[in-house]
This record gives C-alpha cells, structure tokens and sequence, in this order.
C-alpha cells in the first residue's frame, strides 16, 4: 500500500524480511496453483476485467495467462514501439512481458525483473512458447539489476505496492529509464495511512 | 505515489483509477473501502531527449 504507518528502523527489518517471504509464497501459489482463490481476483478473469485484449489472452500460453496477478494494465497507456527496450518490474509468470514483447516486436527487447528466480524460468518458458525473447533476471526492485538508463519503459503491475521502500523503487526506476523514458504502472494505492495492525499482517501486504 | 514520482524527478505525472479493480473476497473488500484502497494507472516521463 502506498501510505503505511510508521515504523522504527529496528522494528522495519525484521518485518519487511517476513514480508519478502510471504510475497515470494503466496506469488508462487498463484502461479503453481491458479485454480485456488485468493483475496485478489487473477488469471483470465482479471486481466478480462482490466481490459486486456482477448486476442492476447487467447494467443498467449494458458499458464501465463491463469497465473495473471496484476490490479491494471500497464498496456492501456505504455505505447509501446518497435524496437524499444522493456522492463517488466515483477515480471511474474510473464503475460505483460510477452504482450510487451509482441508490441516492441524482434528489434525490441523486454527484461523482467523478479525475485523470484522460479518466476523468471517460469516466465521464459512462457516466453518461448509465444515465440518471443524474454530476458528474466532474479532481482530486488529496491535494486534493479540493471545499468543506468537501459531501459525505454518501464511498466509494471500490482508490484511497487509490495515494498517497504517505495522511494527507494521510484529512484531506481528513474535510474534505469534512458532520459525521455517513460513509465506505465498500475498499482494499489490507500487514501489513508494504514493501521498498524495491517501493516504488521504480512498476509495482507502480500495481497 | 504521485507525490513520489514527482519527488523523484518524472514530469508528465499522470493517474487514472483502474475500473472495475476490487478484491474478491468480503473482508478484504470492507478493509479495502475504509482505507480509500484503489488501483491507480501511472504513466510518467524521466526528463531529457
């Protein structure tokens, strides 16, 4: 969530830790696991009601599209060129970097970028089903594992939201964009700070 | 986020609420609702070119 209450360094560490491990859990459920249900709304239905392209979900690797764990579509407002490099911030089991993929087309290039290096095989996979390239690298969005201004776009979705140190994410997105780069993420975001109770709810954070 | 974005350096900062974005389950849903929880698209730009 974007607000959240604050908390004191020394209580922050430990928490963010078990936070990390719940996001890599229950994001490795929804790709091993589609069909069970979680708080959130994913897979077909999900992507159908943010407005993906049925002919990307039809054309797209089955595992990749019921495995979709996104609150947007970064694809409405990304305009994506021929040729341009991708990042894919929490590239998961892939359906943005292969739809990205299909716009930037062969002179382009997409990376995803996970911290889960399960999802970034999982992800390829998918990927070369849909005969496009997909470079996934295992990485923390805090620090992208990228070089300064690789990247045209930036696009991301329902990612950021996870992390205790949002600003620090922003900071490294605007490091890797070259100058002119654009972003398109969707997001969650909260009108009001956060009870104390949530933030400590690792489950929570984690949907 | 916005105030982040701009904070951080992007120009062009832009929001549109995500329609149709809700949690599928009752509780999270009711939570969600009181703490003005919503999905929000970002598009920016990184000066330059």
């Amino acid at each position: 969530m974007t607000e959240i209450a604050v908390l004191q360094a020394d209580e922050q560490a430990p928490l963010e830790g078990v936070i990390k491990g719940e996001v890599l859990r229950m994001y490795q459920e929804v790709a091993e696991h589609p069909e069970s249900e979680f708080h959130f709304y994913h897979g077909r239905q999900a992507a159908e009601m943010f407005g993906y392209e049925r002919e990307w979900l039809d054309r797209a690797p089955p595992g990749a599209v019921a495995s979709f764990a996104g609150v947007g579509n970064p694809h409405l407002r990304s305009r994506l060129q021929p040729g341009e490099t991708v990042l894919d911030l929490g590239s998961g089991a892939g359906l943005d970097s292969i739809v990205a993929a299909w716009q930037v087309g062969p002179a382009g290039r997409v990376i995803g970028v996970d911290l889960n290096p399960t999802m970034c095989l999982k992800a390829q996979a998918h990927a070369a089903a849909s005969g496009v390239g997909l470079e996934c690298q295992e990485g923390r969005m805090e620090d992208i594992p990228l070089p300064d201004a690789s990247a045209d776009v930036v696009i991301s979705n329902g990612v950021i939201n996870l992390s205790f140190r949002k600003r620090r994410v922003v900071r490294e997105v605007f490091r890797v964009l070259k100058a002119g780069g654009r972003i398109s993420i969707s997001d969650i975001v909260s009108a009001k700070q956060l009870s104390q109770s949530i933030v400590n709810d690792a489950k929570l954070w984690a949907s | 986020m916005f105030a982040l974005l701009e904070d951080e350096g992007f120009k062009r900062v832009r929001s549109a609420v995500v329609p149709g974005f809700a949690f599928r389950k009752d509780s999270t849903r009711d939570a969600a609702e009181a703490y003005g929880v919503k999905a929000v698209l970002f598009t920016a730009q990184k000066p330059g070119a």
